[in-house]
């Protein structure tokens, strides 16, 4: 029964925690995409702006929720939440902390699911996100998101295959495929971690990743200036801002895969920082991937849509098995 | 392609110098000047709203009346209607200005003979009401409290 209780509070406060995020990351995306441009994004909305994106939210809200008479109604109306569900059922995979935490006499594991295939799971969920954009595109009947989800379908199938090879490397090293284990692998100062060995594999990791949240330089499926807005072209008010914030909390949790698979997760950089909590470096850690990933955002202008199938294709699937053989090799010889 | 482009493209050495040149932006002074709460100085020159001098003394109104600037005007904005006043000269009785027509080109300022038609750097021009468009004698008078001091009292 206290497990029970545990779980709950567990489960309700990293709902907290990464549903509270998304307003803020939405308004630090603004902020920053100014701050890249010589420009001081949103100032008006509270102090400094910081409550912009919930006077959006209340707009989108009161927006009327529109199906075009052409589209296929029930999937349309589904669509958004394919997208929007998988990354919170991701979210539960991610440790945040050291197993058996000693909290009022009882022993808590400081993650939600200790799933043994967790990384798979992490695969599967980040595979079915994509279904949400590339229905969502379909069946709005309109030239634009067809083009969109069209380009989404063949972007998931150029990167997923590298991303999932980059994998297997740190899979061997770890032994698992546990992210709990993942993380207690790589216990030690931040050279320890495994993005040092597995820096190929980080990088096409990283990259892949980006590819997968559909964000710039690759948001190919809602690129702005050839496609409206590609997939959610015909989506109103608060369905598009469940595309909106869905894309935003696969942010949180693509970034805290990352952390926890490459940048050791909920430990601390340095043996001695381990006094502090494991959640806060966590938090520490995902927003600095996030920042990275915003910057990069307002950097880099947007690959062609041969140009990411040549990297995905050409570049980073050989490097993955290169990656993949060479660590199985030195792992096996050492 | 090369080897050294490929070392290139590996360490990712065109990203990191774009990263740089925006990351120096991040932190370098933004150049938003934000509008309603903050204004820009506009330069002495700049052709805004109009405004009718007069005689800073006497309070006379320097306009002679002559409609060069009715004539000269591009897209004909400008209605002078005189009479002859009780000393034997031309008076202004009316001066209209219609500044929903008014091109902004500066020609009456530049031909008026006694400087009296002058352009000030009042650039909130906007409003609801068609109206505010239509500047009269007075209200072309009451402007030059905006106009450049070098303009002003000649």
């Amino acid at each position: 029964m206290i497990e029970f209780v545990f779980l709950v509070v567990k489960a309700v406060l990293f709902l907290a925690v990464g549903v509270g995020m998304v307003p803020f990351l939405i308004y630090f995306e603004r902020k920053f995409a100014g701050f890249f441009q010589t420009r001081v994004g949103p100032t008006y909305a509270g102090p400094g702006g910081v409550l912009q994106s919930f006077g959006d939210m209340a707009k989108l809200l009161s927006k009327e929720d529109l199906t075009p008479a052409w589209a296929d109604g029930p999937i349309f109306r589904l669509a958004p939440y394919i997208l929007f569900v998988p990354p919170f059922i991701a979210m539960t995979l991610i440790p945040f902390g050291p197993m058996g935490v000693d909290i009022f006499g009882y022993k808590v594991d400081m993650v939600i699911a200790n799933f043994d295939a967790g990384l798979i799971m992490f695969l599967a969920l980040s595979s079915i996100a994509v279904y949400g954009v590339v229905l969502g595109g379909w069946s709005s009947n309109n030239r634009w998101s067809l083009l969109g989800s069209l380009r989404s379908g063949a972007q998931m199938i150029s990167y997923e295959i590298a991303m999932g090879l980059s994998l297997v490397g740190m899979i061997i090293m770890a032994g698992s495929l546990s992210l709990v284990d993942i993380v207690n692998q790589q216990a030690g100062n931040f050279w320890d971690w495994f993005w040092l060995p597995q820096l190929v594999g980080f990088t096409i990791f990283f990259v892949s990743a980006i590819a997968e949240l559909n964000r710039g330089p690759f948001d190919l499926p809602e690129a702005e200036q050839e496609l409206v807005a590609g997939y959610m072209t015909e989506y109103t008010g608060m369905r598009w801002g469940m595309y909106m914030m869905g894309e935003y909390v696969s942010m949180v949790v693509v970034s805290a895969i990352i952390a926890t698979l490459y940048l050791g997760g909920w430990r601390a950089p340095l043996e001695v920082l381990g006094f502090i909590p494991g959640f806060i470096w966590l938090i520490g850690k995902v927003l600095a991937i996030i920042f990275l990933l915003m910057w990069i955002r307002w950097t880099v202008p947007r690959y062609r849509y041969n140009q990411l199938m040549d990297i995905g294709w050409k570049v980073f699937l050989p490097l993955a098995l290169v990656n993949l053989v060479a660590t199985a090799v030195i792992v096996s010889v050492i | 392609m090369g080897l050294k482009k490929i070392i290139e493209k590996a360490t990712f050495v065109d990203i990191i110098k774009g990263l740089s040149v925006t990351g120096k932006y991040f932190v370098s002074s933004k150049v938003t000047v934000e509008y309603p709460k903050e204004k820009l100085v506009v330069r002495p020159r700049y052709r805004g709203m109009h405004a009718l001098l007069s005689n800073p003394e006497t309070g006379e109104i320097n306009c002679d009346g002559c409609q060069l600037c009715a004539t000269i005007c591009p897209s004909e904005c400008i209605d002078i209607q005189t009479s002859e006043g009780t000393d034997g000269r031309k008076q202004v009785d009316y001066f209209n200005l219609d500044l929903g027509r008014c091109v902004f080109c500066g020609f009456c300022e530049e031909v008026c003979p006694r400087a009296a038609i002058i352009m000030t750097p009042v650039y909130e021009l906007a409003t609801y009401d068609k109206d505010d468009f239509a500047l009269t004698k007075e209200k072309l008078l009451a402007n030059q409290d905006n106009a450049h001091k070098e303009l002003r009292g000649r």
